[in-house]
């Protein structure tokens, strides 16, 4: 009968261990690394190869926004006196990298840069405004059940009939008037149907569970067990949509901007810049709606890897 | 199964009634009232724009307008509860049946039930004629490009399904994100400059005739101009559908392919499949009859609830194309705060979604044997 193999070690740990053990004298206890469940999960994201590129760009971006238009040489509120008349605009260049516009002669990286503060503003704020209403609702709705959800439930069914870029269009329109915070309300207000649905499924089959069982035995008030019990079960669900509305957000948001229903031109957006783009395309102005479009694209993949991302991490029984 | 789709339907009034709620609540909030037109003009005077209200009944309170703007109401009766409130007799109609019956009972003929839209502010034209006239670019457009979307989108979904983790569903994947990333607009804007730009002059840039030659679509000159020349008539519209089109296809074809795909994948991994396998039956004849029609009931369900979307959601591709359809309408009559139209647009596409969830629902428990009652 041979002894049984331990697990093998390796020459180089073992002598990392006796090192250790001697530096710290007698009193030396293996030291379990604890972790949390937030760093738990940021382990889990890191092998996330695709997720950590879309972080890389999306911080990319956010610091583009915040100090791009302050280190560029030109001001986005001064529009400069074309020096001779190219109605097509410049092609880039060492001096214009993404080109200048047709017309006013716009340096179109400087449009891109500035762009960007206000969309990504919006994509996030709204999105934040729609989980937010859209988890307390279903919530509500999950948790109460009954009439109340009912009701609640028929709210979402005739919100999710309207046709939402409809919706959105008409509404930026009436009450927006080119304000950013009027529209960020609106598409907050008109993107929280599809959490509401979510949560409330969460909240059916999470509530049926025996933790939530037990934790109503021992006499935990309701509140507790919907924000400590059950909602942390629910988050990843909701991380994963709420990654998908900012993308829908931005991209909904450029569209009502480029029609000019959207943001006010003197807030850019990457919708609104391109506004003038279109009569501009016939003479072959390409680079003008294309940086801003391609903005538009990055931001969407960085956005979705990062959910893909998180989706992974959070996910309690997924192993990596 | 009678039982399932009686339950169903009376499930979608609440919501209809909801939807007809929300839209009238477009036309209370709409900046400057039903008289914002007058507002410029200095010929109209306020005792006209008074008498212009007291014409159209909107001197009434709000829920005598509602049920009248529904149908239910008869608009020749002005009693009212409170003050505010349509009295019992203001539902019955002029033949002393109920208003909200057909025009030949009742004897009315007001309302959305029965089918009156109203007139539209910008134009003056009934709002239904309107719609419909707006209604045969949106199809046309929308038909070919559902039906090349549909096929491509299965064909990649099924192909990147049986051959998974190879380097075509690879590919497929890519496609599938950057395509979802990527604005309808800006994709748009890239075809006119690359087939319709200053280096290649292959196809029209937008529009759905081309104005040297015919007259515009829909006019009675046009189907004058039609009868003379059909196929070249034909040929021109085939001209200026191939860019709008093809920008519904690769944007729809994203979502749909990985739908495929993940239906497809269920349907494999299936025991049916198994044991149809371990029969010794061919490959081929595995994943065509015995997969492929399984995976493809969820996928025909998913269409189905697109299809009314494609009523509007083409607004982004028809504005870029001008493709004069129900997209464009709505940008116009949003321009114009031609709210008529605009509530007419949006109650037919919210009536169509809703019954295309019922037909949908319905239609997927008849198919799929599995689903009890």
């Amino acid at each position: 009968m041979t002894e049984p193999r331990l697990p093998a070690v390796t020459e180089p740990a073992l002598e990392e261990i006796e090192r250790r053990a001697d530096e710290a004298g007698q009193d030396y206890e293996v030291q379990l690394e604890s972790l949390n469940q937030w760093q738990l999960a940021w382990r889990k994201f890191r092998k996330h190869k695709l997720a950590l590129i879309g972080l890389g760009i999306l911080v990319f971006l956010i610091v583009a926004a915040i100090v791009g238009p302050i280190l560029s040489p030109f001001v986005f509120n001064q529009i400069p006196k074309p020096d001779k008349t190219v109605y097509a605009g410049r092609p880039p260049s060492l001096a214009h990298l993404f080109g200048e516009t047709g017309g006013l002669q716009r340096d179109v990286l400087q449009l891109v840069v500035n762009g960007a503060r206000t969309s990504l503003i919006i994509g996030f704020t709204s999105m934040a405004i729609g989980v937010l209403i859209g988890t307390i609702v279903g919530s509500i709705a999950g948790y109460v059940g009954g009439f109340l959800d009912n009701v609640l439930m028929r709210i979402v069914d005739v919100m999710l009939s309207l046709p939402l870029l409809f919706v959105i269009l008409v509404a930026s329109k009436f009450f927006g008037n080119g304000n950013v915070l009027l529209i960020i309300v609106i598409f907050g207000l008109l993107s929280w149907m599809g959490i509401a649905r979510l949560v409330r499924s969460l909240f059916l089959s999470i509530r049926e569970r025996e933790f939530v069982e037990a934790a109503k035995a021992v006499g935990v008030r309701d509140r507790r067990i919907i924000f400590r019990h059950i909602l942390p079960n629910a988050v990843s669900p909701i991380v994963v949509s709420a990654s998908l509305i900012v993308a829908g957000n931005i991209i909904t948001e450029a569209f009502v901007s480029f029609l000019g229903f959207g943001v006010n031109p003197i807030y850019p957006t990457w919708g609104n810049v391109l506004s003038n783009a279109l009569t501009f395309i016939p003479v072959g102005n390409w680079w003008w709606p294309f940086f801003p479009g391609l903005a538009i694209i990055l931001t969407v993949l960085a956005v979705n890897f990062i959910g893909d991302g998180l989706r992974d991490a959070l996910d309690p029984r997924s192993r990596v | 199964m009678t039982k399932y789709v009686i339950r169903r339907v009376i499930q979608a009034i609440p919501v209809l009634f909801g939807i007809t709620i929300v839209v009238y609540g477009i036309l209370l909030a709409a900046p400057g009232g039903p008289t914002a037109k007058f507002n410029n003009n200095p010929r109209v005077t306020l005792a006209d724009r008074e008498a212009f209200k007291r014409s159209w009944g909107l001197d009434q309170p709000i829920p005598v307008q509602y049920c009248r703007w529904l149908g239910a109401c008869n608009p020749n009766v002005d009693d009212k509860i409170l003050g505010i409130l349509p009295t019992p007799a203001a539902l019955l109609g002029p033949s002393g049946w109920p208003n909200i019956l057909p025009q030949g009972i009742s004897g009315s003929s007001n309302g959305i039930l029965h089918g009156d839209f109203g007139v539209s502010v910008d134009s003056g034209e009934p709002v239904g004629p309107r719609i419909a006239r707006a209604a045969l670019p949106t199809f046309i457009l929308a038909t070919f490009a559902l039906i090349i979307w549909i096929a491509i989108a299965i064909l990649i979904g099924v192909y990147a399904a049986v051959k998974r983790y190879s380097l075509f569903d690879q590919i497929a994947t890519i496609f599938a994100y950057v395509g979802y990333a990527m604005p309808t607009f800006w994709l748009g804007i890239m075809l006119i400059y690359l087939f319709s730009g200053p280096g290649l002059h292959l196809l029209p840039a937008g529009g759905m005739t081309t104005t040297r030659v015919s007259p515009p679509f829909g006019s009675n000159e046009y189907w004058v101009y039609f009868g003379q020349k059909p196929i070249a008539a034909i040929l021109d519209i085939g001209a200026h559908l191939i860019l709008p089109v093809f920008t519904l296809v690769v944007v729809n074809i994203a979502g749909d392919s990985r739908f495929v795909r993940a239906s497809m994948l269920e349907a494999l991994s299936q025991d049916y499949v198994r044991t149809a396998k371990a029969k010794g039956l061919s490959g081929r004849s595995v994943t065509f009859k015995h997969a492929l029609r399984n995976a493809l009931l969820p996928v025909v369900t998913n269409i189905g609830l697109e299809i009314p979307f494609l009523f509007t959601g083409a607004i982004v591709t028809e504005t870029i194309f001008s493709w004069p359809g129900i997209g464009k309408l709505t940008i116009d009559s949003t321009n114009a705060f031609d709210y008529p139209t605009l509530m007419g647009l949006l109650l037919i596409t919210s009536v169509l979604v809703v019954f295309a969830n019922l037909v949908a629902d319905v239609a997927y428990a008849f198919v799929d044997p599995r689903i009890k009652f």
